[in-house]
């Protein structure tokens, strides 16, 4: 199907394969067409129908609040071209400078259960794949309906192997799909790689990491990808990184492997036990960087990712408190 | 009009933000910037967050969702924002807040904003207010450009180029956008894109080369029309690539 978008400032063509949703086709084309978690929660994706006709595969997503369907509206990353279409679409849009992202099939391996509701696993892929660091796929099982988005957890050019995690959510279909069984083998289909919250050493500022749970994939990233580039031995790199109980806590090991960051676990609900491998403290974890942190946000780029309750308060203290501009935050409510 | 009376000044304390409804159903988020009081729309312009759920430090308003800024006194949007805030003037007696007019689109647009109020009087003296049902074509390719118009309502869609290799050129739906702006560039200027109501509009029409007559009356004011000018064709140049 052909799709014409009209933007803000211009126009764009291009072809969508079947099933491909408007807004993955788009991508795919190289064309910058705004969203945030692509799957149908954020809302960002909204465009106007003009002519033509879709089919929405997700009456119920949660984004569609932010939707005016009599009006025409709908979200690109839910809808399928059933004939040719025009839309429009309230953004200045641009063609991407490179990276187009694209589909992407792949083979589940060495799913392993890091805490009691966090697992890991990993996507070997059919195809080589550039990424990069704090960037996340869609997944979607067989015969699971929808995507969910993670963050890649390492860095690698021309990776073969995606590593990720995943928390536990009842009723989520790829969670229970991921948890319900061993899915060591199963094929998976993804999309990617997609997100804009992205780290590159070319920065050449301080970091700050702020992570809730399972928001500390695409920050284990950003370590993997600071490491290689040396960017240690040039700038500050603090990681904050929050969960509720000692019970909760993973990657412990892997974050000791940069002794050169400065670490600190958070924990909400319990006070930390004596002698931890790394600095540990009590408090919801927004609390505990705005403790260490006071003072230190000279030339500093901050990255946060969690739950969105917990993305909130952190950029509200990134924002009055260490009075950060707002494109030196980076952030992801979707991990 | 009766006054329309929108909140007690003791509602709003200061450096805080309150959302309310005006006397007759408008309404709007009051801030209170250090004891002065300013009202602009409640919601976000990029997706329709309540703003009154907004972070405000007593100067800059930065909405949670998408962390657009504005600063409050102006309506002015700032770092990531893509849209200025609708401004409701208001106006203190007796302990009371009242809506004291409305706000002129020429004021709100990115080229005119926040400029000298004796400029932007100059040039609403110029402006003459018109309506377009919808479809009406305002010029097309060639047309001698001498007016350029600022967006009351409605919307506004642009085509770059003639008949069959006509492409979309983007279109204008924001309160105070300024489109047509080749009028104010030097020499005898001629549209390169056809303007079409999308829907019934309601415009301002301004004379370029009078426009130009004010600004140079003010070359304060003047160099920063033109400073805006130059990014926003910039924005338009950078993105018209291949298709």
């Amino acid at each position: 199907m052909r799709i014409q978008v009209n933007a803000r400032n211009r126009g764009f063509e291009f072809d969508a394969r079947a099933r491909e949703s408007v807004l993955y086709a788009g991508l795919r084309a190289g064309i910058d067409l705004p969203y945030e978690c692509a799957t149908g929660t954020c809302g960002t994706c909204k465009a106007r129908l003009v002519s033509g006709r879709l089919h929405d595969g997700w009456r119920e997503a949660p984004g569609r609040k932010f939707v005016k369907p009599e009006q025409g509206e709908f979200l690109m990353c839910q809808c399928v071209a059933e004939s040719d279409v025009t839309l429009q679409v309230p953004k200045f849009i641009n063609a991407m400078d490179s990276g187009a992202p694209d589909a992407r099939a792949g083979t589940v391996r060495s799913p392993r259960m890091l805490t009691h509701d966090v697992i890991s696993f990993s996507v070997e892929l059919e195809r080589p794949c550039d990424f990069d660091a704090g960037q996340f796929m869609v997944l979607a099982a067989p015969g699971v309906a929808g995507y969910r988005g993670y963050s890649m957890v390492n860095y690698a050019r021309g990776a073969r192997r995606l590593s990720f995690i995943a928390k536990k959510k009842p009723g989520g279909g790829f969670s229970d799909w991921l948890f319900g069984a061993d899915r060591n083998g199963a094929r998976l289909e993804g999309f990617g790689p997609l997100g804009k919250a992205t780290f590159d050493p070319s920065l050449g500022k301080n970091v700050l990491l702020i992570a809730g749970g399972s928001g500390i994939a695409g920050m284990m990233s950003i370590l993997a990808r600071a490491a290689e580039a040396k960017y240690f031995d040039r700038h500050q790199v603090w990681v904050f990184f929050g969960v509720r109980t000692m019970r909760d806590v993973f990657f412990l090991d892997e974050l000791r492997a940069y002794p050169k960051a400065d670490i600190t676990l958070a924990l909400s609900e319990e006070d930390p036990p004596a002698n931890t491998p790394l600095r540990f403290e009590r408090g919801p974890v927004h609390e505990v960087a705005k403790r260490r942190m006071a003072g230190k946000y000279q030339d500093v780029r901050a990255y946060v990712a969690g739950p969105p309750p917990a993305v909130d308060a952190a950029i509200r203290v990134l924002l009055l408190d260490a009075k950060l501009t707002t494109d030196n935050i980076r952030y992801d409510k979707y991990s | 009009m009766a006054k329309r009376m929108v909140c007690r000044v003791g509602d709003v304390p200061e450096n805080t933000l309150k959302e309310c409804e005006a006397e007759g159903g408008l309404k709007l988020v009051v801030a209170n910037a250090g004891g002065e009081f300013f009202g602009f729309q409640p919601q976000c312009p990029h997706q329709d967050v309540p703003l009154c759920e907004g972070l405000f430090d007593g100067t800059t308003l930065t909405c949670h969702m998408h962390l657009w800024q504005w600063d409050v006194r102006s309506g002015a949007p700032q770092g990531l924002a893509e849209a200025p805030l609708q401004k409701y003037p208001l106006s203190v007696e007796d302990g009371a807040l009242y809506l004291a007019g409305d706000d002129s689109p020429l004021g709100m647009g990115e080229l005119f904003n926040g400029l000298d109020s004796g400029v932007l009087e100059n040039l609403a003296q110029l402006a003459k207010r018109e309506q377009h049902a919808a479809g009406a074509l305002l010029y097309r390719p060639g047309d001698p450009a001498e007016d350029f118009f600022v967006l009351d309502s409605g919307q506004v869609e642009f085509l770059v180029g003639r008949g069959d290799r006509a492409a979309p050129g983007g279109f204008m739906l924001k309160k105070g956008e300024v489109f047509g702006w080749a009028a104010l560039l030097e020499g005898t200027p001629q549209r390169i894109a056809s303007a079409r109501c999308v829907e019934a509009s309601a415009l301002l029409r301004i004379n370029g080369k009078s426009a130009l007559r004010v600004l140079e009356g003010d070359p304060a004011s003047g160099f920063v029309v033109m400073r805006r000018l130059a990014a926003l064709i910039a924005r338009y140049l950078a993105s018209s690539g291949a298709r």
